[in-house]
């Protein structure tokens, strides 16, 4: 008998938190209280239990019924002073707090940096304005050489200029660092271009991993962990045989179109694959510019382009919008 | 590069179906961007015109009477050259032409028209519009499919080819890959064409003077040609390459370059003075007229063919007007050369005049291709325009052509790739199949790289050769061993400032490097000038954030977004002495608000930012920072101020110039500020101290004090009586008004004392805010205001 109150009292409470208007406590005090109600059918059957245990029962059962009433008048009260409007409205609008973003190219990058610091990659930094042996010459791209039609170059003097790249890094980095390296470099570089898919100024981040040892096979597999990191590990990849003055044997790294999964599209030009960044075995010629023996040691290097990462991951169709800076841009993200 | 696949067919056998093709081509390095599927509606058929009438109604229109192969059909026909027995094209009632015409029964000034006799560009095959196509081919009979007949339906193939391969710019250039990739061989035999008795010797000479520029000058003579329009094959391969046919000389110019990769000009032999060709370096400031009819100036260096009074051409980039082939000339000297990469690239980029024959030579053309090319020109020559061939060639050949030999490792091999056990057989296949000598022992392969292979030179590109035609995907992908690093402290605290001005409401914004020269006008340094800027507009490289911030603040404005509050991390640029040095760069942080404060709500007015708020702002994400007034141009009188940490000047604050705000077209005041952000990265952590125990107790004081008082010399004055217990002052609140006196300001400090030890006694604070007030009134001679 006293679990069947217990029982009762905890149905009572979860109905009565249910009802949302005041038709429905009243069904809940008839359900429970009214002649045919619930816990008046509990108290007929008084008589069929031990004499002794009687007063008890009685006891829990008036404290039921009272703990029911004052539940049904206390939600009666709320009903109606809801209703009555003594209080405030509190559908008007709060006081919102302004929120900014971090740029979405520097949320990207910091995707990018996290990824390759897990796999032992530090951080490292050059000049935006280079001079042309850093930029150019000790990267195995000689003046006069047609690779240089492959980035429009913003010149200061004949011999200072905008980085085209973030490559320089890997040579001020390797001119100074100890062995073995392991370093990314993103930045901001700048080429002569400027349509949607091309702005005067854009991101990129260099790799470099330099040690006795390093093959092509351990590229891939780092380029591999990379791109699955950021874009899924069900992403198809493969790697294309490319040409970078500075790198041999080069590869492009195409991944499977984000948009349309390979079925072909506008963005990936129906081929099913798109570009998303460049790399290949540091080239010996490089090795001899910074003094390391390539005999002894070899490497890899890699570039991409934050913006690039950053359009397929988020579907933005124009560059421009990165540098516009239009705040309903901006706070998308 | 354009080029039809139908075309490289010509030269290798493949089964395989044209995505096939592309898709290895570009997996083993030569990237196909795009294919295009080229054909006509297989409706179209051959028609014979039977009968030409003039139209009744219309004198331009005529009425013609076609055979179609099985019936006759009445067609109403515009076209010049329309003219009984021709064969042309028909496309009949039903035929979709193009994207959007559909041909029907149609009556052309009240005359019936069962079709379209149509021209060679509305069926898609060339440009040519001039009149309906004329079908040459006299094995082609009324009522013959076309796109059968005459293999319309091809794919054109638009080819991403590396500057270091030269070799690949041709139809054959693209064979020999493929016939490397898909293991078999090529289907090719040089043409000698058929010569005239007299010898060339009698009608030619050549004098190199630069052998260095040009060290391989062929030439051909050939008499007795008929200039004129190209046959349709030939015109519908130059079509579908993107180059314009003009006539049959310069057509096969043309076509044997994109055949075999090697230019070709043609000069008119009449114009040649003394029937001499010199090669020769330009005189400083000659000036020379190229075919496109402009006058270019030339520095010494650049190479120029001449005769022995003039220059007929810039070699390698462009001939002369001078020696241009026309319409009537009967006699062409065919010039076939080898110039030096450099020294072409060297004058065409000088020039900025590229056209294709300077790209072909400046990646390099196959040193033993000039004569098979221009022998190759010289024989369709003779078939197309019926030239007589002078016979043999002039070749002054200073190369020396010596193929290298490299040895190739297979520890190196497999060192480089990550891979092992390389087969024997598969490196050997791999080398003859891209035409490469190999022989093998038990170390690697000695392997010799054919002439026109220039990129090869070292142990390294024969690695990359072996991986490109094996396929980057035989090599196992690997993870390296490596150590944990902790990223680096700056990074992070990076990190750290942005997601705290982010959160506190800043969007952050990313300018170009570059602004406008029109800056220099309020920001007064030096700066560096792009030599070849993308714009007027941004053209120096900035000496501070706030040009970008301020244009960013005008930008979003002037789209009805009028609150804008905005933060930039980014490099300055500063130059230093000689201009052989890199300038300075400086990573600063810098900050512009504009607007309403708060966002609107219906509660309150919201009220405009100004000079307190940047300053609570600065305050709020930089501790210990020392404000004294200053004095910058672009900044409003008054309101700006210097910021001072330990280290010394790092920055300042304050309203932006007015006439700044005018010349963005703004009304609203913007505040900056501009701070060194490495002054924010190596801030320590501060020391954790343990939390205070005893209350704390806090005394309101309000003052009255003459206006020309600062309230850092009120702090100052009260923190120099070292009250050890003084934990706090706070401004809680400042009044200027009719309620006091005109010099004088009203100001209210809420001061908070508090022990490390005990509780403080109300008789010990008493004391101090009497010590307080005292030195106040003393010193600055101010005193409690009476309410």
């Amino acid at each position: 008998m006293e679990r069947q109150l217990e029982e009762i009292k905890s149905s009572f409470k979860q109905t009565l938190k249910k009802a949302s208007n005041e038709k429905e406590l009243e069904k809940i005090r008839v359900e429970y209280l009214g002649r045919k109600g619930v816990l008046t059918s509990i108290l007929r059957k008084m008589g069929t239990i031990d004499p002794k245990e009687r007063p008890g029962i009685g006891r829990l059962s008036n404290q039921l019924k009272l703990f029911m009433q004052e539940g049904l008048t206390a939600r009666l009260e709320e009903f109606e002073s809801a209703t009555a409007k003594t209080g405030i409205d509190v559908t008007l609008p709060g006081r919102t707090l302004r929120r900014g973003r971090v740029h979405i190219l520097n949320q990207v990058l910091a995707e990018i940096e996290d990824i390759f610091a897990d796999l032992g990659f530090l951080v490292a930094s050059g000049p935006e304005v280079e001079d042309d042996y850093h930029n150019f010459e000790a990267l195995n791209i000689p003046l006069y050489h047609p690779a240089r039609d492959m980035q429009a170059t913003f010149y200061f003097s004949d011999n200072i200029l905008l980085r085209t790249q973030t490559s320089p890094v890997q040579i001020r980095v390797m001119e100074k660092d100890e062995l073995p390296i392991r370093v990314i470099a993103p930045g901001k570089v700048y080429r002569s271009d400027s349509d949607v898919s091309h702005t005067p100024m854009f991101h990129q981040v260099e790799g470099l991993w330099v040690e006795e040892g390093i093959t092509f096979a351990h590229l891939k597999g780092v380029i591999e962990t990379f791109v699955h990191a950021l874009f899924g590990l069900d992403v198809p990849m493969r790697f294309r045989p490319s040409f970078f003055p500075f790198t041999e044997p080069s590869a492009e790294v195409d991944m499977g179109c984000v948009i349309c999964r390979g079925k072909g599209c506008r963005v990936c030009g129906d081929t099913g694959w798109l570009e998303i960044l460049g790399s290949g075995m540091v080239d010996p010629v490089v090795f001899n510019y910074v003094g390391i023996d390539p005999e002894k040691v070899t490497g890899f290097a890699f570039g991409l382009g934050v913006e690039r990462v950053a359009m397929l991951k988020y579907g933005i169709d124009d560059i421009r919008l990165f540098f516009d800076n239009d705040i309903r841009f901006l706070t998308q993200f | 590069m354009r080029i039809s696949f139908n075309w490289i067919k010509d030269f290798v056998d493949i089964d395989a179906d044209p995505s096939a093709v592309a898709d290895a081509l570009t997996l083993s390095g030569t990237e196909v961007e795009e294919i295009d599927h080229v054909t006509i509606p297989e409706e179209v058929v051959c028609a014979r015109i039977i009968e030409k009438e003039p139209h009744p109604n219309a004198d331009s229109l005529h009425l013609c009477k076609v055979d179609t192969g099985g019936e006759e059909l009445q067609i109403v026909c515009g076209a010049p050259n329309v003219r009984q027995g021709m064969l042309t094209a028909l496309a009949p009632i039903g035929t979709k032409l193009g994207d959007s015409m559909v041909v029907k029964k149609a009556k052309i000034r009240g005359v019936d028209s069962y079709g379209v006799l149509a021209s060679e560009r509305e069926l898609g095959l060339t440009d040519d519009h001039t009149g309906i196509m004329e079908i040459e081919d006299k094995s082609i009979c009324p009522g013959d499919i076309l796109i059968d007949k005459l293999k319309l339906e091809d794919w054109v193939f638009d080819i991403s080819v590396t500057p270091n391969r030269g070799d690949c710019l041709s139809v054959i250039g693209i064979a020999r890959e493929l016939a490397a990739i898909f293991n078999t061989s090529m289907k090719y035999s040089p043409i000698e064409p058929e010569e005239d008795k007299t010898p060339i010797d009698t009608a030619l000479s050549v004098e190199i003077e630069a052998v260095d520029a040009c060290p391989r000058y062929c030439a051909r003579v050939l008499k007795g040609l008929h200039v004129a329009k190209s046959p349709f094959w030939m015109r519908r391969r130059l079509f579908l390459s993107g180059a314009r046919a003009i006539n049959n000389v310069v057509d096969i110019t043309n076509y044997v370059m994109l055949e075999c990769g090697q230019p070709l000009h043609a000069f008119d032999y009449d114009l040649i003075g003394e029937h001499t060709i010199v090669v020769r370096k330009a005189y400083d400031g000659e000036t020379f007229v190229t075919l496109d009819s402009t006058e270019r100036s030339l520095l010494k260096d650049a190479l120029l063919i001449c005769d022995k009074e003039k220059a007929v051409a810039l070699a390698g980039i462009m001939g002369g007007e001078n020696s241009e082939m026309s319409d009537d000339s009967k006699e062409v000297v065919l010039e076939s050369a080898y110039f030096d990469p450099v020294q072409v690239r060297k004058t065409s980029s000088r020039l900025n005049l590229s056209t294709e024959a300077s790209y072909r030579f400046e990646r390099g053309v196959d040193p033993d291709g000039q004569k098979k090319a221009v022998d190759r020109a010289a024989s369709l020559m003779a078939r197309l325009a019926d030239a007589r061939v002078l016979k043999g060639v002039v070749d002054v050949n200073h190369l020396e052509s010596a193929p290298r030999k490299i040895y190739l490792r297979k520890k190196r091999l497999e060192k480089i790739l990550g891979v092992s056990n390389v087969k024997i057989s598969k490196v050997e296949a791999i080398f003859k199949g891209l035409g490469f000598e190999i022989t093998s022992d038990e170390g690697g392969w000695g392997i010799i790289a054919p002439l026109f292979r220039h990129d090869i030179e070292r142990e390294i590109d024969l690695i990359e050769e072996y991986v490109r035609i094996d396929g980057m995907d035989n090599v196992p992908s690997d993870l390296p061993r490596f150590e944990p690093q902790i990223k680096p402290s700056d990074v992070l605290k990076l990190r750290d400032i942005r997601a705290t001005l982010s959160a506190m409401g800043f969007n952050e914004v990313i300018t170009y490097s570059f602004i406008s020269p029109k800056w220099r006008e309020w920001f007064k340094d030096r700066y560096l000038e792009l030599k070849n800027p993308i714009s007027d507009e941004m053209a120096i490289m900035r000496t501070s954030l706030i040009p970008g911030l301020a244009s960013v603040v005008a930008r979003n404005k002037r789209i009805q977004l009028r609150d804008v509050h905005i933060f930039e991390i980014g490099k300055c640029f500063l130059p230093v002495q000689g201009s052989s040095h890199l300038p300075t760069e400086i990573e600063r942080l810098g900050i512009a608000i504009s607007g309403s404060r708060k966002k609107l709500h219906w509660s309150e007015e919201a009220g405009q930012v100004d000079f307190y708020d940047m300053k609570g702002i600065v305050e709020s994400i930089v501790p210990d920072i020392e404000f004294r007034p200053s004095n910058h141009i672009f900044l409003t009188p008054g309101i700006q101020a210097d910021l001072y940490s330990g280290s010394g000047l790092i920055g300042y604050i304050g309203a932006l110039n007015p006439d700044i705000i005018e010349y963005l077209d703004l009304s609203d005041d913007i505040y900056v500020m501009e701070i060194e952000l490495e002054t924010l990265l190596i801030r320590k952590p501060a020391e954790i101290g343990p939390l205070p125990r005893f209350p704390s107790i806090c005394r309101d004081i309000s003052l009255v004090v003459d206006s020309n008082i600062i309230y850092e010399d009120i702090e100052g004055v009260i923190l120099s009586k070292g009250i050890k217990d003084l934990r706090q002052i706070e401004v809680i609140d400042v009044y200027r008004g009719e309620k006091l006196p005109q010099d004088k300001n009203g100001i209210t400090l809420r001061i908070t004392y508090q022990s490390a030890t005990k509780t403080l006694e109300d008789k010990v604070i008493n004391k101090w805010q009497k010590v307080i007030l005292d030195t106040l009134r003393e010193k600055l001679g101010i005193y409690l205001r009476q309410t």
